[in-house]
């Protein structure tokens, strides 16, 4: 049989008619052709398809993953920024803002933007506008509180996407501004603690991968980690928002009276270095920044010429090398001293109270310049200069924030033939603020210069302290009872002297006032004048120091002790009244030590939690232990230290009480309707609820509502509107 | 005359394997598109198991039909069919793209699709009946070659190039397998290539495509960059370009059942015409050479069976469902693959649309009937063999 091809073979079971043999041959060779073309293309196919999907398939897996991967940023919380006592100052809060696609929103503008008018208040024009950029993308409304955007967006727009957007909320708007200092669009710091501890309260941003389909649309994608973000530290300052509203307040008052052209206060804790309060006026709100040039805080960024509240640094090393006893006399030429410079020039140093003789001790309360130039020229510059330079003048003082300048003492070979009698009182020397009140605390603290510092501690996202500030001497400058002299000459000052319009009725301040002529433009001017004042109290136990400068006072006298003097005293009066503390005279202290006696031995803080609050301070009073209580109502909520910790000396327990009304031990989420911020954020807090905000000003809404009951690391969304609102 | 035998068990396995398998890929490759616009992920799966499930009805009565009984009335059915693209084609010209559908009852008929196998069960009775006559020109080749243009022109009119080009090629190897002249065949072609390659630069994006395709294939051939290709393919063929992206992204293994990225409004028609391109991203190469594998079946049993069918009309008819079905797979493949130029042909039981899969799984059923009247598959192993049927009276001049 003959056959043609090997596919026949396997057929072969039956027999094919000889005569046909050729003819289905023939035709069967077409059909191997036909099938012959069709296995070629299969081949083709499959080798093709082993280029694309063996061989180049990386490449194009790395195309596709382009296409439909999208990483978002998950941005990390910012860290919020206390006082010393706990106030919040600085939080985060949830806006939404919209924007739209307007190649999307397409011919839809009329209808959107009526939208967007009817919600939002503004012009249907406006939006319009906006709508017919030709961008792809366009800010519609920013910064909308969150329930007001969820209302708005309940029906999707199309073409309009909702951005949540975290905004920065400073708590108490101005009152310490430039400290606090503000952050940009990006949220990145860019002035005050905001830049200088970026780092530590940006936190570590997370990111989610997105699958993203044709159309730009995103979905989050399960297949992929997230990386949760790390929220950024949370930092403690040392000021305390009741004393910096105070000095802030005084400040603009005094500024205000004296039509002065600006206003610095610094203060600080003596033994410490803690800074109390940082003003500078005007102020800033970093809430709505307006002008970039107030940013600055002038307390560490400024330098001026002190003039006699530098005296000290005279005083100290007279009283130091033995050149000058309190009773000598000095000729204090009834206010004007010529001293010959060449043959033909001189120069004249004027008291601005002109008294023919002034003992040393007189001298330092009237501030005789006179008497510092007479004195200098036996002090002579090397000890002037390192004195100087002791008390930590022309140097950084080392404070963590930045922006910090050194100030400027020039070294005796720089000296004019005048440097040396001008020093004495405060001329040809730059300094901060910051470094006179550094000076002044070292008075103060028996001698010991502290090096100033702002931040109390640093937390973690988990609560753990991660940094806590510390006290740290910088150096003894003066001997203890060289201090002690001279805060003695300074409490003269304030009681007999130049410094009388700080005296406080029971309150011994010790302080000093300098008035220093403008140097502007190569000369000193005339009738422009820095005022200060700058003092500690009480002058047995220094517990505040506070610096007072004006620039430019115009009004009601140009003299530190005319115009600065009274605001310190301002701000002394309300802080002591305020805390009622720091009265040697008013209130006995015998009072308070016979109720907070010392134990004697060590023993174990009681269990003193959920008992009445008379029990409680029995049981207490009968462990000697000290008490401090927090919160309304008659039940014992909670203690810390917790009870069975070792009780130290000093100890003080803390007890935060809860209304009985409150159902038995349940706690519940109180109610903060009405509220401050400032004040919701104290109440929950004190609960150790988390809290976010949307909007500013008074609580209007609270989800979870008032009586839920409260679980541990629960957050409560408080919805606000500026009072104004609130009240119609 | 009745069924005597089984039918091709392995065909009707990998057919019924072919539309089960098509289920799970179209839900897939449909699914982003389907809940986007229909609002439910299965919105499109489920008009696609509707057809599927009556394709398989088809597939039964197709095989329990005996082919012979077509015999009759193939003539009146092209004409028919004929008729309707005629009809078609005038309403098209009031209706904008109504042309290549045709509604009845909510069902759209392509009469494209009807006209396709008419011509084809047509061909196959008057090839067996001219026989060796096929080889004259004025009573063999001409009048089958008037049927094909008629078809092909119709069709074309519509317009749909792809499925007439397709049409031809059929028309075309069931002239050569039949026995026409070579010479025939080639002249005939002939005029038509100056008429191609106008309507390919007719339209702009034609022009654009066969760019792309040149590219494709000179990178093919390693004349050319890989990054020229991916630069033209994505501007001037986003659609091609993205079914690329989709089999290269499935790699060796495939990204897995329901996992394709491409389909998420990247690869339009993903479930279409591009499906096999979410076959192969889901599946790999494995998965793309296991589909093409069995095709490769169908087209080896379908020869086998045209090879042992009892008489020439069966051989012909077995020959034409079989490379329908492997033109238009083989087609689609090679459209994806970028290795044809990009046209609309859909693969057989796998891409979702209309009315297609019915009539293809009707014509596998008249396939396995005329398996079943051979020896291929004996229902009783001593049965004397049998002689081919192949002496049957001529039915007449039937053109």
């Amino acid at each position: 049989m003959k056959v043609f091809n090997s596919e026949k073979k396997q057929t072969n079971d039956f027999v094919i008619p000889s005569q046909q043999i050729h003819k289905v041959n023939q035709k069967d060779s077409r059909l191997l052709t036909v099938k012959i073309v069709l296995l070629l293309l299969f081949a083709i196919a499959s080798l093709r398809l082993l280029q694309i999907q063996v061989i180049e398939a990386p490449s194009y897996q790395d195309i596709a993953r382009k296409q439909y991967e999208a990483k978002m940023i998950l941005p990390a919380e910012r860290g919020i920024m206390y006082d010393r006592n706990g106030n919040v100052l600085v939080s985060n809060s949830q806006y939404v803002s919209f924007a739209a696609d307007p190649k999307i929103v397409g011919n839809d503008v009329k209808e959107v933007a009526k939208k967007f008018s009817a919600m939002f208040g503004k012009p249907e024009s406006e939006y319009i506008e906006k709508l017919r950029v030709k961008k792809r993308f366009v800010w519609m409304e920013r910064y909308v509180r969150s329930d007001i955007a969820e209302k708005f967006f309940e029906k999707k727009i199309e073409g309009i996407v909702e951005v949540k957007e975290p905004k920065r909320l400073y708590h108490y708007d101005e009152t310490a501004g430039q400290v606090l200092g503000i952050i940009n669009a990006e949220g990145k710091g860019v002035s005050g603690a905001e830049f200088t501890f970026n780092k530590k309260l940006r936190g570590e941003d997370g990111f989610v991968i997105m699958q993203k389909d044709g159309r730009g649309n995103k979905r989050p994608s399960v297949e992929y980690p997230r990386q949760e973000p790390i929220s950024g530290n949370s930092l403690s300052l040392t000021i305390d928002i009741t004393y910096q509203s105070i000095v802030e307040e005084e400040l603009r008052k005094g500024v205000e009276r004296t039509n002065s052209d600006a206003g610095i206060a610094v203060m600080v804790q003596p033994k410490t270095g803690e800074i109390l309060a940082m003003a500078n006026y005007p102020s800033v709100n970093p809430n709505k920044v307006t002008n970039l040039e107030v940013l600055k805080n002038r307390t560490i960024a400024d330098m001026y010429e002190p003039g006699s509240v530098f005296k000290i640094v005279t005083v100290t090393t007279a009283l130091q090398h033995k050149l000058v006893t309190l009773d000598k006399v000095f000729n204090v030429e009834n206010g004007r001293y010529k001293i010959a410079l060449t043959k033909n020039e001189s120069r004249v140093i004027t008291d601005f109270h002109p008294f023919k003789t002034l003992t040393f001790a007189e001298g330092v309360a009237q501030s005789s310049n006179i008497m510092m130039a007479k004195l200098s020229n036996t002090i002579g510059p090397e000890r002037l200069y390192a004195q100087a330079k002791n008390f930590g003048f022309g140097m950084p003082t080392g404070i963590e924030l930045s922006g910090e300048v050194s100030g400027d003492v020039k070294s005796p070979e720089e000296w004019s033939q005048t440097t040396l009698n001008t020093m004495a009182y405060g001329y040809e020397v730059g300094v901060t603020p910051l470094q006179m009140a550094m000076a002044y605390a070292a008075i103060a603290n028996d001698g010991v210069l502290m090096k100033p510092y702002i931040i109390q501690k640093e937390t973690d996202a988990s609560g753990d302290v991660v940094y806590s500030g510390e006290a740290q001497p910088v150096r003894r400058v003066i001997p203890k009872d060289i201090a002690q002299t001279m805060k003695d000459l300074l409490v003269k000052v304030v009681e007999e002297g130049t410094g009388d319009g700080a005296k406080i009725p029971g309150t011994s301040i010790a302080g000093k006032t300098g008035t220093s002529r403008k140097y502007v433009n190569g000369k000193y001017e005339e009738g422009s004048y820095t005022a200060s004042f700058v003092g500690f109290y009480p002058a047995e136990n220094p517990e505040i120091v506070c610096l007072v400068i004006l620039d430019k006072p115009k009004v009601g006298g140009y003299t530190g002790g005319t115009t600065s003097a009274p605001i310190f005293k301002a701000i002394a009066e309300r802080i002591i009244n305020n805390k009622g503390m720091f009265t040697s005279v008013e209130k006995p202290k015998e009072e308070q030590e016979e109720k907070f006696e010392e134990i004697k031995t060590p023993g174990k803080i009681p269990d003193v939690q959920n008992i009445a609050v008379e029990e409680a301070k029995e049981i207490l009073e009968e462990n000697k232990l000290r008490y401090k209580i927090s919160g309304k109502g008659t039940i014992v909520q909670k203690q810390s230290p917790l009870p069975g910790k070792i009780a130290k000396e000093k100890d003080i327990v803390q007890l935060t009480l809860v209304d009985t009304s409150i159902v038995h031990r349940v706690v519940t989420v109180p109610n903060v309707c009405g509220m401050s911020i400032r004040q919701a954020m104290n109440t929950l807090t004190a609960k150790n609820v988390k809290v976010v905000f949307a909007g500013s000003g008074v609580v209007i809404r609270q989800t979870p509502t008032a009586g839920t009951a409260l679980k541990n690391g629960m957050k409560v969304m408080l919805y606000c509107e500026p009072k104004t609102i609130a009240l119609q | 005359m009745s069924q005597r035998n089984h039918i091709d068990r392995l065909v009707l396995f990998v057919v019924l394997l072919l539309m089960v398998a098509s289920i799970v890929v179209v839900y897939s490759a449909s699914s982003t598109w389907a809940f986007q616009k229909l609002g439910s992920a299965s919105g499109l799966v489920n008009k696609h198991i509707a057809k599927v499930l009556i394709g398989i009805v088809a597939i039964f009565i197709g095989m329990n039909i005996d082919y012979h009984k077509y015999k009759s009335f193939t003539k009146i059915a092209l004409i028919g069919a004929l008729g309707l693209l005629v009809f078609t084609i005038a309403i098209g010209g009031e209706i904008k793209g109504a042309a290549r559908w045709l509604n009845i009852g909510g069902f759209s008929l392509q009469p494209s699709e009807i006209a396709k196998f008419a011509l084809l069960f047509h061909l196959s009775i008057l090839l067996a009946t001219k026989k060796d006559k096929i080889a004259d020109y004025q009573n063999g080749f001409l009048p089958l070659m008037l049927w094909i243009g008629a078809v092909v022109v119709l069709v074309m009119l519509q317009p749909n190039f792809s499925t007439g080009s397709v049409i031809f090629v059929l028309g075309i190897t069931m002239l050569f397998i039949g026995g026409a002249k070579l010479k025939h065949i080639v002249l005939s072609l002939l005029p038509l290539i100056p008429l191609l390659l106008l309507y390919m630069v007719s339209a702009e994006y034609r022009r654009k495509r066969l760019m792309s395709f040149v590219h494709f294939i000179t990178s093919f051939l390693g004349f050319d960059d890989g990054t020229a290709v991916a630069a033209t393919a994505s501007t001037t063929n986003y659609q091609l370009w993205q079914g690329i992206i989709g089999f290269g992204n499935g790699g060796i293994l495939g990204v897995g059942m329901g996992q394709s990225k491409q389909r998420d409004l990247f690869l339009p028609e993903s479930y279409g015409d591009f499906v096999f391109s979410i076959v192969g991203e889901e599946y790999g190469f494995i998965g793309t050479v296991f589909f093409l594998s069995l095709f490769l079946i169908i087209l080896l049993r379908g020869f086998r069976i045209a090879k042992n069918a009892p008489d020439d009309f069966g051989k012909y008819l077995a020959i034409g469902i079989t490379c329908t079905i492997i033109i238009y797979a083989l087609g689609n493949a090679l459209v994806t693959l970028g290795i044809f130029p990009t046209t609309g042909l859909p693969m057989p039981f796998v891409s979702y649309g209309g009315t297609a899969i019915i009539f293809s799984a009707f014509a596998i059923g008249v396939l396995l009937n005329i398996s079943s009247q051979t020896d291929l598959h004996p229902r009783l192993k001593k049965e004397k063999p049998r002689t081919p049927v192949d002496a049957e009276p001529a039915v007449g001049k039937v053109y």
